[in-house]
């Protein structure tokens, strides 16, 4: 057994919200070729009669620039997907973003922006995680679609049916990650950290008013660090909204339109830490930083399909005039994965979306489980089971020593 | 060990008063359908559609979230006490509906004048039984 996961006893995921891979991670194709980002010659057609050709550019900015914030739902996402080609045998081109982003305010010039991109300098955090541990090259949102039906799948494999936003009742026998491993025998534990109670949660219908317990503030997560009293499984939640509380001001740092990115950087970098600083945290926890979806902003990698889920949803409900199967996986977003068992500059190629989350907790800490949605049994896990053998191609924990090379952050 | 510096952002990038996204719109929206099942004494009165910014947005999220966690902590409390194992289950709900002082000194004013109502009442069936006049 590899030590990395022999060592291992808590998975951390932190999910940010509305960025796309190419946005985040493209500028760093020039220096580290094997990361699928940015490369000459990517762009979009315009809106204008000739269809001018915008091209992918680093000028992304931390705020001030995607106002109004991207179109995410359901039919925006296919317009940028699909270009508005609407036939029943398109392909898929993602030449509709700047199209899609034209709709919302109607000034050509500003809907460039939509294909605007980090230089890697400017985000030293996510730049530095992606380039000394694992970065996913094929990540995807689970749906074309918006947040709520996105984190539903890291939570239960599936958004039953839901391709929007409007409240999302569990009417399946699938159960939360959550209660899964809470129900085990012998127990697991587990844990949803939300920011703090001004920020709450986004899993509010079926999690948070049922079984508050299940939930913890950011301080208590940077307390259980330092006590190395962290649960099995812990998901975090960033700050959803600007507020001030009796300590200060609490900036937004999930880096949601138009919120400041450089505030979901320190926050990325806190929570690094947060497990770095506890030696006996840091070689047993292995941390996801990852995105419910890529917020309408583009990206060039074509999403693939996938197993069909259980569920459909109608044309009225798609608002596309088009029913959806759940066949199809949602634009790639960032996903980096962190532990000092991983070896410095690891790409990752397979294709993953956010059921991976509870397959692969469940397949870590349970084993064989169901029921479980079709999309989930069928999603790849990033973190092998503890078996007696262990596929070297597939275990990303592989290094015989730990490292001692791992950055920190000055936060 | 490398350390890396992290910028923070200006203190302009900061503004409650900036308009609800979509995301906290959708959020209070759960939000209220949660409340809506609280006891009503525990319910905010706070009208959604009127909350335009996000540190509105804010304050009511932070009063249901910390409503259903309160509601629960009594119903919890409620159930670890001596004796609470003959409860029903109505009666463990109710328990998040923690009466306030003013409520409960009205409930034990309206208990005492019912106990010397029937203490009353008593002594004017036995004086009717005894022929005295109560």
């Amino acid at each position: 057994m590899p030590p990395g996961l022999n060592n291992l006893r808590h998975i951390v995921v932190l999910m940010m919200e509305n960025r796309s891979f190419d946005h985040m991670l493209g500028g760093l194709t020039a220096t580290h070729p094997k990361i699928d980002g940015i490369t000459p010659g990517l762009s979009n057609p315009d809106t204008s009669p000739a269809q001018n050709r915008v091209p992918a550019q680093p000028l992304a900015d931390f705020q001030g620039q995607l106002e109004p914030d991207p179109d995410h739902h359901f039919p925006a996402v296919d317009l940028q997907i699909f270009g508005g080609d609407t036939s029943p045998n398109r392909v898929a081109s993602m030449q509709g973003f700047v199209k899609s982003y034209f709709n919302q305010r109607r000034d050509l010039k500003h809907s460039q922006k939509i294909m605007y991109y980090f230089p890697p300098e400017k985000l030293p955090v996510l730049t530095t995680l992606a380039t000394e541990f694992a970065v996913f090259n094929r990540w995807f949102a689970s749906i074309p679609g918006p947040t709520i039906c996105n984190r539903a799948f890291a939570h239960y494999g599936t958004s039953f049916g839901r391709v929007d936003m409007n409240l999302l009742y569990v009417n399946e026998p699938f159960k939360s990650i959550y209660n899964r491993l809470i129900s085990a025998r012998p127990k697991r534990t587990a844990k949803l950290y939300y920011y703090d109670t001004t920020s709450s949660t986004m899993e509010i219908t079926n999690l948070l008013q049922h079984q508050p317990e299940l939930f913890g503030t950011y301080p208590q997560f940077l307390s259980d660090c330092r006590k190395g009293t962290l649960p099995d499984y812990s998901f975090v939640e960033p700050n959803y909204n600007d507020h001030d509380t009796d300590s200060g001001e609490e900036i937004a740092n999930d880096q949601h339109p138009d919120h400041d990115v450089q505030a979901g950087e320190l926050y990325i970098a806190s929570v690094y830490n947060a497990i770095k600083q506890n030696p006996d945290l840091w070689q047993s926890t292995a941390l996801l930083i990852v995105y419910d979806e890529h917020g309408g902003i583009y990206d060039h990698v074509v999403p693939p399909a996938c197993t069909p889920d259980k569920f459909t949803a109608s044309a009225n409900a798609t608002g596309t005039g088009m029913p959806f199967a759940f066949d199809r996986l949602g634009v790639r977003v960032p996903a980096i994965l962190v532990s000092p068992w991983i070896p410095k500059g690891t790409v990752v190629d397979r294709v993953f979306d956010h059921a991976s989350i509870p397959a692969t907790i469940t397949k870590f800490f349970l084993g064989d489980y169901s029921p479980r949605s079709p999309r989930e049994t069928s999603a790849d896990i990033f973190i092998e089971a503890k078996t007696a053998t262990v596929d070297p191609a597939r275990n990303l924990l592989s290094l015989d020593k730990i490292r001692t090379d791992c950055p920190d952050f000055d936060v | 060990m490398t350390l890396i510096h992290v910028p923070r952002p200006p203190k302009s990038a900061m503004d409650p008063n900036r308009p609800v996204n979509a995301l906290l719109r959708a959020q209070m929206e759960h939000m209220q359908d949660a409340e809506l099942k609280l006891p009503v004494r525990q319910q905010t009165n706070i009208y959604i559609n009127a909350i335009k910014t996000e540190g509105e947005a804010g304050e009511y999220i932070r009063r249901v979230t910390e409503a259903i966690n309160q509601a629960h902590d009594a119903a919890a409390r409620k159930r670890g006490r001596p004796g609470s194992k003959k409860r029903g289950v109505i009666d463990i709900a109710a328990a998040a509906d923690d009466k306030s002082p003013k409520r409960r000194s009205r409930a034990a004013a309206r208990k005492k004048a019912k106990t010397k109502l029937s203490k009353k009442a008593k002594t004017k069936k036995s004086a009717a039984k005894g022929g005295r006049k109560a």
